[in-house]
């Protein structure tokens, strides 16, 4: 019998019996001293011998009946025992078929109807919130199909949210089904090695271990605690200490940084929380000192939707603020910058140094003046790299008069206190506090920091002090820096109890694994970044043994003997205080709603002790010496989510690498350092062809104080010299299926006592044997020449010609009589009219170029992708993947190209130069539904073909897989499934593939696994028989949204437009008698998770649909337009806000150029490589003069080799 | 020489069994049967004076006699190689089509390349049977039969990739069209339905030529071995210990059945010889349509490189091109491995389809340089560069073994001495081979690997899968070849014999009598060759 089906109440009916024989002695003893415990702890309760044997039991009870003998004549045979077992599987059954994991209280679906509950093949919405590994707190709604949850959606009534969700919320339902997570707990016992056992033998145990430290107050007592913003946390910590005075709690998220915390400390005596609140009115001007507000941080969805918000251009008239953006990293903040500089995070610090000494003198705050005449003491100078331009430029936009007040200035995590309360400082003399942003009171726990807390327990536990510690959801053995040494100190201690939901190393080695509640799985609470507190509530009863959640275990130690631990009633009496008034309804409201309603706590505008910044400015770190190690989080968060196919596969910005985490430096550095990539061809001793085919890094050791590892390096144009981003998070040992092995732990190098957690300094980087293949989705760095792909033009020149149209029939359509600006800056602006001998299909006569009825009536679904609002956060990707089935194909695939992704996001830099490009451009590309689909017309057995609506339907059943959709999609968005990805385990796989296809990526004591660890793979689940094939595991199977087919092998697929949606929202506005389906009754699933709303979708021919305004709008083109494929997916022009003074000339002049044709734009000088349909007055380089600026192209030389990205590097002239 | 009555000697030269009484002079400058610019003299088509009976039992000794002794090995090897590409095909179908090496970008490519390959070879056959059968050459009688065969087989190769290319290959049958209840038919828009009806027709329509040219000479076959069995003994060695049947009788039965009753009356001579040319005229056209349709897979497409309107007579041109290197490649070795075929297969033989090689080629040629002046001269930017990108990017290799092996290497055969040797032609026709392999590769992988977007460039690297399947496919055609020089009748004998100087109604010994009924002249009277 699996797990699967032993629901709760199954395993209480066992138990039930099990016990009956033994009542009648101890049941005088049971009253008297237990109440109503549950009946499993009766012998436990009898103190009989049996039990007392219990914890030095190598099998759990009754398991031994199996191995006795079949002659035995004592009654205890096999038969018996199965006997037995038949008739409580048979009473379990009887007992559970109604209500069977569903949860006991009542929840409040979100949906506006459904007071019958439950329909089936209906979905229900609950709302709940959900906890970032970064702290940050985002509102949910989960979609749950006859009580199971299949999909994440941001909540519409949250502040945070609103609608929107970041990837890792989006991915968190994969830990919920995550096979790999602890499914019941763990007890290792000392002499026969970690059994399996229930929570009863835990509290059992419990009962016995616990009263001794109880009595002296808990002293030896530590729990280490994951930072979680919850009022029922905090009141169960009080709780916890109440009944534990001498025990000790510490808080630690293992990737944090406690800069901000110590900055705000500094200027305003107490730690506070930073509260952006960015609208169009006062953001202006935005400096980001390596800050990655836009993508890692704990407010990424607030922040990315309120600054998208003050970007957004839909007519000349609007204006948008300009980004600012140093950074020694190329984050997506990077990628938004309207100017950016690549800086060391030392430099950084001068920069902001340099920028305060613009900024104070002039700013009106009279206080500020201290701060200046200590800025003027300083001898700290602008760095080397620290452009003394760009400094003035920046400062002097913060001051211009226009801008006063209506400017934000954010320092990152890498840099130190002091320049955190020099921002502060800055953002209070130029009046930005309590404008743009604002600031909220740290709770104690928050404030903690968390290397320190590592480093006092870890002394704590080395001097005898804590015996015994308590893990909640945390992963010390894993994420302690490696310098303290924990595993050893782990060692000593006399028992730990780690309670966890995923499978991880410290709960591999801990007494007592106890399997945790998934948050989907709990009651809970949460508070957000601004207050506002939501509930977290239970989608399904927990899926595993009884798992608690933190919540009611920090209850169950503080009280073992409370009748029954229940997260409801323990949120339900911290939520008490919020409320006034009628409880029980305001209760339902707030399950309903997923928020209390009026939490949002009013920000304050403390303020500033401007001394206290002044005096810590002497105390900056001076310049350092060596390499700086930057350590940053990427998809898998700090290391939680390594087991998460759907993040491991999500690209990584920048690199678009996927699975994996190499050592990224910029390839100025890593030329010097001689750790470019490898073009494998010209290192392949054998001279085996196709060993060559995929990218590798070179291995490398960082070293940092005398810690090292070895990692893979990699190349990232545009980050800082003299710097390594190490990426936390990967290398996991104990994750599971998908995150063993993947990576490098980064933990190992980072110390104890770094600045700030987030940068060291004097790390040193050396060659290691060896190479490792990188995988990435997109091997090309550029748009090679084709600027007409992602669009972008400077404000001030949109502002001047972005009314502007050019009459441009199209005799064969008569559609669009005319090209608006975005459209005149591509190829569609050179294309000769549509002309054709043979009457448009689609028309009545050749003669009338009106559409004819084909497309005359609703809805006619469309899309439009707004390039400047995007971020490239993945979010849309990932949604996708929920929603649409999407398979993961693990790292190998991946580097073949064969990732599944419907809706990808190029990435593509610009500018001459590969160590310092311009600028980072993102696309999302998803199948765009041509009108004239070229796949159509060359599938032979019409398995994609047109519907009515406009959407290119594709028929799996019809599909036999020709691929000849795919080779003839310009776009390239059709996705194959070359194995069983959909229902067989991940990888895809196939036996043998170590002989086919070596890939060469071997390292010593990893194997060549595709994890690269080498023990799951030896199967093939493909060579096996269909019926015996290793499928997904049963739970893995439990996410699939069963309105989207899962795609067997052999066929292909790609974006449908979320037709189930459109089809569940047609039923569904026909049930309730509307004409047609409004414009936002239903949404796309990309469109409901961009936190930006940069995609927009709907039905175009209603005139006030979203859809039909930004498809009318100036920047909106058809992407490859001019192929004829009329895409209904449009994308809009990315506008960028630069500022006249940082531009080149060439790049000003442009500016008052108007589009057309060809206007003094001479033949001559593009004559060198002969492409003038691909640029031209639309190309921001062409000039008036028929000089050719240079800013934003690309030689023809580096269009000539790429072999990944070793030929990016060409350029270099290195090992090309 | 003995006397013999005149009657007699009349039968017998109507047998075929007599020889001219005179040796004819052998000319010096054509007797080793290669061409001389002289218009006037004729190398033979048939050397060293063969008499009917003789040519009758050369070419039916391939069939009946035992083996050459490289026969069984070779044989071994081909087929080992032939199963081992099944083996990989059965490991395709079960795994799936990722086992090749293909990605999201590069959805074709060694499988069509190996299609288009095979249908090209297949070109060389039907052509040299049908066109130049209806433009009277009669050199094409000595190599019409094998090339016909390897049409056969290498359109059995080039069937299978179509068929195991699809993803599902399980349900390639819906690819033909059938009545359902879906009322779903195919979509008769797409070329790859188009290269169903393209491929099958003209594997058929090649089936039929080829097996009913074959007629006549499998009756031979029959009668001979049924003649053995009658007259002349135990009817041939036991094939199998466990299977007590004589070889003869086997071989009475099977080209019995063949031979569809053919009784060399004059009716069926009258038949044949229509149904000949009908087929010859139906197939003509197929010649220049199935390339054609073929290369509308790639030109209807909207992919720059791919789109092109110069394909089909690039492809047929190609097509034939690589479809008389191969005739080359297979017959040169033959001729070596069994010495008399040199009589039949001369030098003029071979420097015919030289010379045709040439010319092919250099159309070829014009083609590649056409497709870049078009990419030029049309201003598509993607399209020059998808050309700029075919000469210059990471497959510059693949270009460049296309254009020297097909364009480059063709050039030596301007040179007689050079087109004569059967080495260097034959060392050629393996460049030219591996040349229009590559071609197809070469439009189809570096067409797809860079497209529209940059963001979705790939490479595509081959697995062994890729590699294995298409070297079992040439085991296939290798083996099918050595099966069809072992059993069937390699030339067309009554063919054959039609272009020898004795089947001519004015066919006279060179001391100007006639051969015909006059008795004049003493004929020399083969006596029968003994055996079988």
């Amino acid at each position: 019998m699996s797990n699967l089906d032993q629901c709760p109440s199954t395993t209480k009916g066992e138990k039930k019996r099990a016990g009956k024989a033994e009542l009648a002695a101890v049941a005088g003893r049971v009253d008297s001293i237990h109440g109503q415990r549950a009946w499993r702890s009766l012998e436990e309760v009898a103190d009989t011998a049996e039990f007392r044997d219990f914890l030095e039991r190598e099998f759990p009870a009754g398991a031994s009946e199996l191995s006795r003998a079949e002659g035995e004549t004592d009654g205890e045979s096999r038969r018996n025992f199965l006997k037995i077992m038949g008739a409580s599987v048979a009473l379990a059954g009887a007992a559970t078929i109604p209500g069977c994991r569903r949860p006991d209280h009542k929840i409040m679906p979100f949906s506006r109807e459904v007071p019958e509950e439950i329909i089936p093949g209906k979905p229900l919405f609950y709302a709940t919130s959900y906890t970032r590994p970064d702290g940050g707190v985002e509102g949910l709604l989960v979609e749950t199909h006859e009580g199971r949850p299949t999909k994440i959606e941001g909540n519409p009534l949250h502040p945070v949210n609103q609608g929107k969700s970041s990837v890792w919320a989006l991915s968190s339902i994969m830990g919920l089904y995550d096979p790999d997570r602890l499914k019941h707990p763990i007890y290792k016992n000392p002499a026969r090695g970690r059994i399996a056992a229930t929570w009863d033998d835990f509290r059992a145990w419990a009962d016995r271990a616990m009263p001794e430290m109880e009595a002296v107050g808990g002293a030896g007592l530590a729990v280490l605690a994951d930072k979680k913003q919850s009022p029922s946390r905090q009141a169960a910590i009080a709780a916890f200490r109440q009944k534990y005075p001498n025990a000790r709690w510490f808080a630690y998220s293992p990737a944090e940084s406690s800069a901000v915390a110590e900055g705000t400390r500094r200027c305003f005596g107490v730690p506070m929380r930073e509260v952006l609140k960015m609208t169009r009115d006062n953001t202006r001007v935005v400096v980001s000192l390596d800050r990655d507000f836009l993508h890692n941080d704990p407010a990424e969805v607030s922040n990315a939707r309120q600054f998208s918000a003050t970007r957004l251009v839909m007519s000349t008239k609007d204006t948008m603020s300009r980004l600012y953006c140093v950074e020694s990293g190329f984050s997506l903040t990077g990628a938004q910058a309207d100017h950016r500089l690549r800086l060391s995070p030392s430099q950084v610090t001068a920069f902001a140094v340099a920028l305060a000494k613009f900024v104070l003198p002039k700013a009106a705050a009279p206080d500020s003046q201290q701060i200046s005449s200590a800025l003027d003491r300083m001898s700290v100078q602008p760095a080397a790299g620290v452009d003394a331009r760009f400094v003035e430029e920046c400062a002097k936009d913060l001051l211009d008069s226009a801008n006063r007040g209506r400017t934000l200035i954010l320092a990152g995590e890498t840099q130190p206190p002091e320049v955190h309360a020099l921002v502060i400082a800055m953002n209070a003399a130029l009046g930005n506090i309590g404008a743009s942003i604002a600031y909220l009171p740290m709770t104690d726990e928050e404030a903690a920091p968390s290397l320190a807390n590592i480093r006092e327990l870890t002394d704590a536990i080395n001097q005898g002090a804590v015996r015994t510690l308590v893990c909640l959801n945390t992963n010390p053995l894993y994420d302690a820096p490696g310098e303290l040494n924990f595993g050893e100190a782990f060692e000593k201690l006399q028992a730990s109890i780690t309670l966890t939901v995923e499978s991880t190393e410290t709960a591999a080695a801990s007494t007592w694994s106890l399997n945790g509640a998934h948050y989907l799985e709990s009651w809970g609470d949460t508070q957000s970044h601004d207050g506002a507190i939501a509930p977290v509530q239970p989608m399904i009863a927990p899926l595993y043994d009884t798992a608690l959640s933190d919540l009611e275990f920090i209850a169950f130690l503080t009280d073992r003997s409370a009748k029954r631990i229940d997260g409801y009633e323990i949120v339900r009496g911290t939520w008490a205080k919020f409320v006034t008034g009628d409880f029980d309804r305001a209760w339902r409201r707030a399950l309903h709603d997923g928020i209390i309603a009026g939490t949002s706590q009013s920000t304050q505008a403390p303020r500033v002790n401007f001394a206290n910044v002044a005096d810590g400015l002497s105390r900056l770190p001076a310049a350092p010496a060596g390499l700086e190690a930057v350590f940053c989080v990427g998809n898998v968060a700090d290391g939680r989510f390594a087991n998460v196919g759907w993040l491991q596969e999500l690209p990584e910005t920048g690199t678009r690498t996927v699975w994996d985490n190499p050592i990224l430096m910029s390839p100025a550095t890593a030329k010097q350092l001689d750790l470019l990539p490898i073009n494998y061809t010209d290192k392949d001793p054998n001279g085996i062809y196709y060993k060559s085919r995929f990218p590798h890094g070179q291995m490398a050791t960082v070293t940092v104080g005398g810690q090292s590892v070895t990692g893979a390096a990699w190349i990232l144009p545009g980050m800082a010299d003299n710097t390594l981003l190490l990426t936390l998070g990967y290398g996991r040992e104990n994750a599971g299926l998908v995150g063993d092995g993947v990576g490098f732990n980064m933990y190992k190098v980072r110390p104890a006592t770094a600045m700030n957690g987030r940068v060291v300094t004097a790390a040193r980087i050396e060659h290691a044997p060896g190479e490792h293949m990188i995988a990435s989705t997109q091997d090309h760095w550029t748009m090679d020449n084709r600027t007409s792909i992602v669009r972008a033009v400077d404000l001030p020149r949109f502002q001047k010609f972005g009314d502007e149209v050019a009459l441009a029939m199209d005799e064969l359509y008569g559609t669009r009589a005319e090209l608006n600006f975005a459209e005149r800056m591509g190829e569609l602006a050179h294309t000769p009219p549509n002309k054709s001998i043979y009457k448009n299909p689609y028309n009545k006569s050749k003669d009338e170029p009106l559409p004819s009825a084909a497309y005359a009536t609703g809805p006619q679904w469309a899309m439009t992708i707004d390039q400047t609002t995007c971020t490239g956060c993945g979010a849309c990707t990932i949604a996708c993947q929920s929603e649409n089935n999407i398979a993961v194909v693990g790292k190998k695939e991946t580097a073949k190209g064969r990732e599944m992704a419907w809706i990808r996001v190029d990435r593509y830099f610009t500018g001459e130069d590969v160590n310092n490009p311009e600028a980072m451009y993102h696309q999302p590309v998803a199948c765009v539904h041509c009108e004239n689909a070229p796949c159509e017309t060359v599938c032979p057995v019409n398995a994609t073909v047109h519907g009515p609506e406009g959407i290119n339907y594709m028929t799996y059943n019809r599909c036999i897989g020709t691929r000849y959709c795919a080779n003839n999609c310009p776009y390239k968005v059709r996705r194959f499934n070359f194995f069983d990805y959909g229902v067989t385990k991940f990888n895809g796989d196939y036996l043998g593939k170590d002989l086919i296809n070596p890939i060469g990526d071997y390292i010593p004591g990893q194997g060549t696994g595709i994890t690269g660890s080498g023990e799951h793979n030896s199967i093939n689940p493909n060579l096996i028989p269909p019926r015996l094939r290793q499928k997904l595991d049963e739970i893995s199977r439990m996410q699939k949204n069963p309105d989207v087919t899962v795609r067997s092998r052999g066929v292909m697929e790609k974006c449908t437009y979320c037709v189930q949606r459109i089809n569940a929202a047609r039923i569904e506005c026909k049930i309730d008698g509307l004409p047609g389906i409004p414009d936002g009754f239903f949404q796309a699933a990309c469109q409901q998770a961009c936190p930006t709303d940069a995609i927009t979708f709907g039905d175009m021919l209603l005139p006030q649909s979203k859809v039909s305004r930004m498809r009318g709008n100036a920047r909106s083109y058809a992407l490859l337009g001019y192929l004829n494929t009329r895409p209904r997916t449009s994308h809009m022009v990315r506008v960028m806000n630069p500022k006249r003074e940082l531009c080149s000339a060439e790049r000003v002049a442009e500016w008052d150029m108007p589009l057309g044709h060809h206007a003094g734009h001479g033949e001559a000088d593009h004559g060198d490589h002969g492409e003038h349909g691909d640029h031209g007055p639309e190309t921001p380089g062409a000039t008036r003069d028929g000089q050719h600026s240079k800013a934003f192209e690309f030689k023809p030389s580096r269009q000539r080799d790429d072999r990944g990205y070793a030929l990016s590097l060409r350029v270099l002239g290195v090992r090309a | 020489m003995s006397a013999i009555h005149p009657d007699q000697l009349t039968a017998q030269r109507l047998a075929g069994m007599a020889r001219p009484p005179i040796e004819p002079p052998t000319d010096p400058s054509t007797g080793d049967g290669t061409l001389i610019d002289d218009p006037a003299k004729r190398a033979p088509l048939v050397l060293n004076q063969r008499s009917f009976k003789e040519v009758t039992d050369i070419i039916c000794g391939y069939a009946e006699n035992k083996p050459p002794i490289w026969w069984l090995p070779v044989f071994m090897l081909t087929s080992t190689i032939a199963g081992l590409g099944g083996l990989f095909i059965t490991y395709l179908v079960i795994t799936g089509i990722g086992t090749w090496g293909l990605t999201n970008q590069v959805d074709w490519a060694w499988d069509i390349t190996n299609f288009v390959f095979w249908i090209g070879i297949g070109h060389a056959g039907t052509l040299i049977s049908a066109i130049l059968c209806l433009l009277k050459q009669k050199w094409r009688t000595a190599v019409n039969r094998a090339a016909e065969a390897m049409t056969i087989f290498a359109v059995i190769c080039a069937a299978t990739f179509p068929g195991i290319h699809v993803g599902r290959q399980w349900m390639a049958w819906m690819l033909f069209p059938f009545p359902n209840s879906n009322s779903i038919w195919p979509n008769f828009k797409s070329p790859l339905l188009w290269d169903v009806f393209a491929v099958s027709t003209y594997g058929i329509v090649s089936l039929l030529f080829w097996f009913m040219g074959m007629i006549p000479d499998l009756a031979t076959l029959r009668d001979r071995a049924d003649r053995r069995l009658r007259h002349a003994g135990d009817g041939g060695p036991i094939l199998f210990p466990l299977l007590p049947v004589r070889t003869d009788k086997i071989r009475a039965y099977v080209y019995g059945l063949l031979a569809l009753g053919w009784r060399f009356s004059s009716r069926h001579w009258h038949r044949y010889e229509a149904a000949y040319l009908v087929l010859a005229g139906i197939s003509t056209p197929l010649v220049l349509s199935v390339h054609s349709i073929v290369s509308f897979d790639f030109a209807t497409s909207i992919l720059p490189g791919w789109h092109t309107t110069i394909f089909p007579p690039y492809f047929v041109a190609g097509a034939i091109f690589g479809g008389f290197a191969m005739v080359l490649m297979l017959l040169i070795p033959a001729r070596e491995l069994y010495p008399n075929m040199k009589d039949f297969i001369t030098l003029r033989h071979l420097e015919n389809m030289a010379k045709i090689i040439l010319v092919t080629g250099m159309m070829v040629g014009f083609a590649y340089s056409m497709e870049f002046f078009i990419a030029y001269y049309g201003g598509n930017p993607n399209e020059l560069f998808a050309f700029k990108n075919r000469a210059f990017g990471p497959y510059w290799w693949a270009y460049a073994t296309m254009v020297s092996c097909n364009v480059l290497s063709p050039q030596v055969f301007w040179n007689k001495a050079m087109r004569t040797k059967p080495i260097v032609i034959f060392f050629i026709s393996l460049l030219v081979t591996i040349g229009m392999w590559f071609e197809r590769f070469v439009i189809i992988v570096t067409s797809l690997h860079r497209t529209f977007l940059p963001g979705e460039w790939h490479m595509f690297h081959p697995s062994m899968v890729d590699i294995m399947i298409f070297v079992g496919s040439c085991g296939v055609f290798l083996t099918l070849f050595l099966l069809f020089l072992r059993f069937l009748p390699v030339f067309a004998m009554a063919e054959l014999k039609a272009v020898m100087p004795q089947a001519s109604p004015h066919h006279s010994a060179e001391g100007g009598s006639s051969a015909y009924g006059m008795g004049v002249s003493p004929l020399q009277v083969d006596a029968p060759k003994g055996g079988h």
